[in-house]
């Protein structure tokens, strides 16, 4: 895969957005590819807006923050305009269900899947963010779903393992098999 | 052989190239954003044999810095803008009395404690004349997450091959950005070393030069005796207020950087050999920059970056030597502006220069120089 990628990963405090972020650009390294990684830097652990971004590319980046979004994923209402700006024809936004209520439209690939009442499924919402990794594996464009999940496993604490396996897994299934999914190879069947 | 790749957050690099530069003591007062720096040293540097103490305050860490220092180590501290003020004093004292460190300011929102967790390089002037007096200033501004780690290197080689404290000067946004990066160790020869007494005891002292103008440090234990104040002092190392003395002190003092020049200037220039806009930035200003030189010259516009890598002393010629064919100059800055009053300074007859600032917490985008850079060249 090559070219410049841009993804943003938001949600509330608490989510584990970095830590996604951290195993995306893991896998994304292990992939051979160059990542910048940054983040809101704000004492959100109680619940404030969150994000992880990615700027993804094959050298050194010129800029190293996001300007424009490839893929946004939304876990949460406190992040569902926050980056409106950043959207345009050709991003593919992947959302919640449950925790953004409010509507999310707009000249993109949208994806409405219910991440959260997944994660709760699995075992706890704390892993609504490796259910995201699943699914944006399984829309594809990023990274190899193989690649990913390898570091979803590598990257959690032991304990956690085999519940971050079957969140990614679980989320890949749901993505996979969702009647909303248009692959970014086929954006026009969205708008 | 391939190096390995991974991703490591600015501050992490600056702490791991420190260890890699050979810093074995560390002394800070943790602030936000340059906190991780000594969370990382905290961990890394028992493993090395190295010494973390974390201390009262930024005062006295910069205090501990400097006897670590002359007692024959390698030493760091990091801060952010209201401890670099605190450490201020003391800085000083370390470019009177010569004593090599290194000292780390990760600039966020100011004045005051301002704003801690957002960018801002309003410090520029502070790192070039925040301590008192007239005094040489080596700050070095990296601008990647690789740069810190080089950089933090080179900060250290510089301090203890030209007995002077040096320092790191980078935005929040750089030192918790995340990138991919090789840490590659430079082999021990390729390090810049401090310059020891050696010679009969009795004849030594403590701040004769030669050549060079960096006088040779005695080393704790080989009985070469020194004295060591903040007051003017001979080169017996005692304080002396005579006239010439002090001047012959101040020359040098003032003159060990210009005498180095070749050693210590780095810059950086991207296409700026026909460059008729010539933009001077540094740390994340410059990597917007990097970017909107890219869409400039997409556009038709003979854009070009200068970047000074050594910030202070300011690399004048090859500001000069970029900005030849250059009619016009932008200075991007998250400041009121500051970097553009050197430039002014510098900047040929004839050629106008512009500033393009902001303060309010948020990084210089590279679609704002591209605007600023259209509306010059109309």
């Amino acid at each position: 895969m090559g070219g410049m990628l841009q993804i943003r990963l938001s949600g509330s405090g608490g989510q584990g957005l970095i830590l996604a972020g951290r195993i995306l650009a893991a896998a994304l390294v292990a992939a051979g590819r160059r990542v910048a990684q940054s983040q809101s830097y704000e004492p959100t652990s109680r619940g404030g807006l969150s994000r992880a971004d990615l700027v993804v590319t094959d050298a050194p980046a010129d800029f190293p923050l996001v300007t424009a979004l490839d893929y946004l994923v939304i876990l949460d209402e406190r992040a569902a305009h926050a980056s409106d700006d950043l959207l345009a024809a050709g991003s593919v936004v992947l959302c919640d269900t449950r925790r953004v209520t409010s509507r999310i439209s707009g000249p993109f690939a949208l994806h409405r899947l219910p991440l959260w009442e997944t994660a709760i499924g699995v075992g706890s919402p704390r892993v609504a963010n490796i259910v995201a990794l699943g699914a944006l594996a399984a829309i594809g464009g990023i990274v190899a779903p193989d690649l990913l999940r390898q570091k979803v496993v590598g990257l959690a604490p032991p304990r956690f393992r085999d519940l971050n396996a079957e969140a990614f897994d679980t989320g890949y299934e749901l993505a996979a098999h969702a009647p909303t999914v248009a692959r970014p190879s086929q954006p026009s069947a969205m708008l | 052989m391939t190096a390995h790749l991974r991703n490591l957050q600015g501050n992490a690099a600056c702490a791991l190239g420190a260890i890699a530069a050979g810093c074995r003591f560390y002394a800070g007062y943790p602030i936000t954003p340059s906190s991780e720096i000594a969370e990382w040293m905290a961990a890394e540097l028992p493993r090395v044999g190295g010494i973390f103490v974390q201390m009262e305050d930024e005062i006295a860490s910069m205090a501990a810095v400097i006897g670590a220092s002359l007692g024959g180590m390698k030493a760091m501290t990091a801060t952010s803008g209201p401890g670099f003020s605190l450490k201020q004093e003391n800085l000083g004292y370390a470019v009177m009395a010569e004593v090599p460190c290194v000292i780390v300011d990760v600039m966020r929102g100011g004045p005051s404690t301002g704003m801690p967790t957002r960018p801002s390089q309003a410090d520029v002037m502070q790192a070039r004349w925040g301590t008192h007096g007239d005094h040489p200033s080596l700050v070095l501004a990296p601008h990647s997450v690789a740069e810190i780690y080089s950089e933090t290197i080179r900060a250290f080689g510089l301090a203890e091959r030209l007995r002077t404290p040096v320092v790191l000067l980078y935005d929040e946004t750089l030192g918790h950005l995340i990138e991919t990066i090789a840490t590659e160790p430079p082999p021990p020869e390729a390090l810049l070393e401090r310059k020891w007494a050696e010679g009969p005891r009795r004849e030594y002292r403590p701040y004769a030069a030669g050549e060079d103008l960096v006088p040779a440090m005695a080393r704790p234990g080989d009985g070469h005796r020194a004295h060591t104040t903040g007051l003017t002092h001979d080169e017996t190392g005692f304080p002396t207020q005579d006239p010439e003395r002090v001047a012959r002190l101040l020359d040098r003092l003032l003159g060990k950087l210009e005498h180095h020049r070749a050693l210590i200037e780095k810059v950086d220039r991207v296409e700026t050999e026909d460059a008729e806009l010539l933009i001077v930035a540094i740390g994340i200003a410059a990597r917007a920059a990097k970017a909107a030189v890219g869409a400039l010259r997409r556009q038709g516009v003979k854009a070009g970056l200068f970047r000074p890598v050594t910030l202070w002393p300011f690399p004048e010629e090859g500001f000069r030597s970029a900005v030849a064919t250059a009619k016009t100059v932008l200075v991007p800055e998250m400041n009121a502006g500051q970097l553009v009053l050197e430039i002014e300074r510098l900047a040929p007859a004839g050629v106008t220069v512009h500033r393009l600032g902001r303060y309010d917490g948020e990084p210089i985008a590279p679609e704002e120089i591209v605007a600023a850079a259209r509306e010059l060249v109309r």
